[in-house]
């Protein structure tokens, strides 16, 4: 870490007052250190500067250090190109200014429909503010305005309004800058300019919902939210998202008990301000009509709504030794899966409660050595056998901010190319079910020719990139085969084995797997030998295991409960089902890919009679052994060691 | 004599008074049969206008219900699409709902709105038996369009 000391600062005076301020800072943030708020539009703190809308002017001069004396230049100038020099003066406020602004923005309004109350952005629109603060009260223009395509659907997410974009650019430089699939470009001249796909194309990209967010106009809408509230309607709350296991920091915005947009909510250690489109556009299962809504249980052929205190006694007379088995969701809370550990080892005195459905997620092979953070420092990345975009997205985030920002060298080897590919030094494209020998080739325990034959690679190739390679700082998950993960983790650098699963960390950390794994426990059940299985939070049918032999499973075991919060294809299996409440309905915590722990905290009622998965199992436990059960959250994680 | 100035007089004074109102006209009317005709900006039940050519005038903005201090109107938006066209533009309301239970008959919906679609006229009859009927929702609060009208 550099010391402060290490930082050279130059003086400046704004508005009178003498400052300090870190060399080479734009104007535009070093006034932000006295309070001061130079208004934008085209300027974002995470782009590069471009100075295309003129909105940040300010007056400025230069101090003469020899008499003192200050001179004014004679024209403004843009605040956010600008860096600060030894003895700059700025003006942010003067009657000259005003005017300034006045004019920028009655420009700017010449061609925009102001349609306000049919703006989605309207009510928290950046144009509408400074306006507002700093615009024109009527308009001169009384000419026929300029007239374009609006509504245009962008992608299934995104709709463009071309009469409101104000050209700032900031949905471009984010796609070239952030996200790097560089999918948006302007295109024609003069008030024909406006910014859309390559040969409009579907904009496809994976965080496309982060530039309707930056966008400071209504021109780039989100098309799931389109029309459905606004934004004085919204209760709005903080959350996680758990669509993933990167974690992040999300705002929550409802109405009337349902969830209608997710927003990003600034956590620099995490997700800093953006989203992957999974998570920005993936809430709808709060809302899915297939919500389970009370218990039921089997009667013959049927499953019939029941009660608690019915299905609970069945559970109990099913449930013990080690001949039943628990399976559990990999993005369920901590808190179930300390008590759902509790229960169902500690009363019920069956081990076999897991979450792995993948002979790869070995134990020995989950290190993390990396905060998402710290992979933007890295000097050089291996990404092994995964890919980033999909699995990890905020990871894939900062592993290319590192190559935009300090030339990260990163070097990928996967089964087929994907966006890392892109900015990759060295990308390997294996052929499936090599990992292993491929991984060893870069421990050197296989020669670099037999290897390269083996995975279909030529040798300079894999030779140049094991070369680059040394000492790299391994990216990887925990679903990647156990023999490659164990080579890779032995090299010299670091070593991360991310979990894939929402809360798959937490489940690691939490349950004991000394029983046998989720998978096993389905093939034991396939064959008969398992008298009764519980599935909480999981989807049997998808998690990538062979249909027939999950029917067989589900049907050769004699008890099959379930709890879940919609009716999934696994539901209708059941001899018993009981309603479960999702993240944003109960209390919680969830740890992310890193080790970070969340808190969620309840922001909607849940549906019907639906409770939190931990809360079952308390009661239950309470029935077999009577004593003082807990009653929140925020006890049972107090309670483990794991999560101190 | 005291008699005379302290009661006669007065109840003579006061018969002549009587009767000069007889003459005047009469300010009690008898409701429900009759009703009394409001001012031209009574602000009492709210109407959901249209334009001339029948289609809706509200767009579903919500600001009303933005500006609404009692919180009592409740809107949910929809597109409009070629088949289904309610308003103008991009936008309509498709559930548009007032709790005049809660209303305080402030007018500020009424100031709020940008095309003119909700005002509040002169049908003050609101009274009623059952607490869910005080939901006015946007069914009952439309205008007919003006080919119904004439009927
Ligand atoms: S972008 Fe802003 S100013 Fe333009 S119509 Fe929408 S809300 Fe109004
Ligand atoms: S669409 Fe929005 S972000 Fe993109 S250039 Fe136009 S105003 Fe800027
Ligand atoms: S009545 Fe007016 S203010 Fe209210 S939603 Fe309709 S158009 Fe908007
Ligand atoms: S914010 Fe400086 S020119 Fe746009």
């Amino acid at each position: 870490m550099a010391a402060a000391t290490d930082i050279q600062t130059v003086n400046i005076i704004v508005n009178g007052i003498e400052l300090a301020v870190p060399k080479g800072e734009l104007v535009v943030e070093a006034v932000k250190r006295l309070g001061l708020e130079i208004p934008i539009f085209c300027y974002h703190p995470r782009l590069k500067p471009v100075g295309m809308c003129r909105m940040c002017l300010v007056e400025t001069g230069m101090k003469n250090p020899q008499d003192g004396t200050i001179r004014m230049m004679p024209k403004p100038a843009a605040a956010c190109t600008l860096p600060v020099s030894e003895g700059l003066v700025i003006n942010t406020e003067s009657d000259a200014l005003k005017k300034d602004r006045k004019g920028v923005l009655e420009f700017l309004l010449i061609n925009h429909p102001l349609d306000c109350p049919i703006c989605d952005r309207g009510g928290e629109c950046p144009l509408q503010n400074n306006t507002l603060f700093y615009g024109p009260a009527t308009s001169r223009f009384i000419e026929q305005k300029r007239h374009n395509v609006k509504a245009y659907p962008l992608s299934d997410y995104v709709t463009l309004d071309l009469e409101r974009c104000i050209q700032c650019a900031r949905c471009i430089r984010f796609t070239e800058e952030i996200s790097g699939d560089s999918q948006l470009a302007f295109r024609f001249r003069g008030n024909k300019t406006h910014p859309i796909t390559f040969n409009e194309t579907k904009f496809t990209s994976k965080f496309s919902g982060n530039v309707i967010e930056i966008c400071p106009v209504g021109a780039l809408t989100n098309r799931k939210y389109r029309f459905r509230a606004r934004p004085w309607d919204l209760q709005t709350s903080e959350a996680v998202c758990l669509n993933c296991s990167n974690g992040c920091n999300i705002w929550f915005d409802h109405r009337a008990g349902k969830v209608v947009r997710i927003n990003a909510r600034t956590n620099e250690a995490i997700n800093e301000e953006w989203t992957c489109d999974k998570g920005k556009f993936g809430h709808d299962y709060y809302n899915d009509e297939k919500r389970l809504e009370t218990p039921f249980a089997r009667t013959g052929d049927e499953l019939q709504k029941a009660d608690y205190a019915t299905v609970y006694a069945k559970l109990l007379e099913a449930f013990h030794g080690d001949n039943t088995g628990m399976i559990l969701g990999d993005s369920l809370s901590n808190e179930t899966y300390i008590t759902a550990q509790n229960f169902f080892t500690g009363q019920l005195g069956s081990h076999n409660i897991d979450y792995r459905f993948s002979a790869n997620q070995a134990k020995g092979a989950s290190t993390v050595d990396n905060s998402i953070a710290s992979l933007e420092l890295a000097k050089t990345t291996l990404v092994f056998g995964t890919h980033l975009a999909d699995d990890l997205p905020i990871v894939f985030l900062r592993v290319r901010k590192g190559w935009f920002n300090q030339g990260t060298q990163v070097i990928l080897a996967t089964d087929r190319s994907d966006e890392v590919s892109e900015f990759a030094a060295h990308t390997l494209v294996y052929k499936p079910g090599t990992e292993a020998t491929i991984a060893k080739a870069f421990a050197g325990q296989v020669s670099v020719a037999d290897a390269a034959a083996k995975c279909g690679i030529s040798e300079p190739e894999l030779q140049a990139a094991i070369t680059a390679a040394a000492g790299a700082t391994v990216i990887t998950t925990t679903s990647l085969n156990h023999e490659a993960a164990e080579v890779l983790k032995a090299l010299d650098g670091n070593f991360n084995a991310y979990p894939t699963g929402a809360n798959e960390r937490g489940a690691q950390l939490a349950l004991a797997c000394d029983g046998l794994s989720a998978l096993e426990q389905l093939k034991k059940a396939a064959n008969g030998e398992l008298s009764a299985l519980w599935v909480v939070g999981v989807d049997l049918f998808s998690v990538g295991l062979p249909r027939e032999e999950v029917i067989r499973a589900l049907e050769n075991v004699d008890f099959l409960a379930v709890q879940d919060s919609r009716r999934t294809e696994t539901f209708y299996y059941a001899s018993v089902a009981l309603p479960m409440t999702l993240p944003a309905e109960q209390d919680g915590s969830y740890t992310n890919c890193e080790g970070t722990t969340q808190q969620m905290k309840a922001i909607i009622p849940p549906v019907g009679q639906a409770k939190p998965a931990w809360r079952v199992f308390e009661e239950l436990s309470i029935r077999v052994n009577p004593r003082m059960p807990f009653s929140q959250a925020s006890e049972i994680l107090a309670s483990a060691p794991a999560f101190a | 004599m005291a008699i005379l100035d302290k009661i006669v007089k007065p109840m003579i004074a006061g018969l002549g008074i009587t009767s000069k109102r007889l003459g005047h006209s009469r300010p009690t009317v008898m409701y429900p049969e009759d009703k009394r005709e409001q001012f031209p900006r009574t602000r009492w039940r709210h109407v959901l206008t249209r334009h001339d050519d029948g289609l809706e005038k509200c767009i579903g903005c919500s600001l009303c219900a933005g500006a609404c201090p009692a919180r009592c109107i409740y809107v949910d938006a929809g597109e409009n699409t070629e088949e289904n066209r309610l308003s103008p533009g991009e936008r309509h309301a498709v559930r548009y709902e007032i709790n005049m239970l809660r209303c305080i008959f402030c007018g500020y919906c009424q100031d709020a709105c940008p095309t003119g679609a909700i005002v509040l006229r002169k049908d003050f009859e609101l009274a009623n038996y059952d607490r869910e009927e005080f939901i006015f929702t946007k069914e009952m609060l439309l205008e007919p369009a003006l080919s119904e009208r004439s009927k």
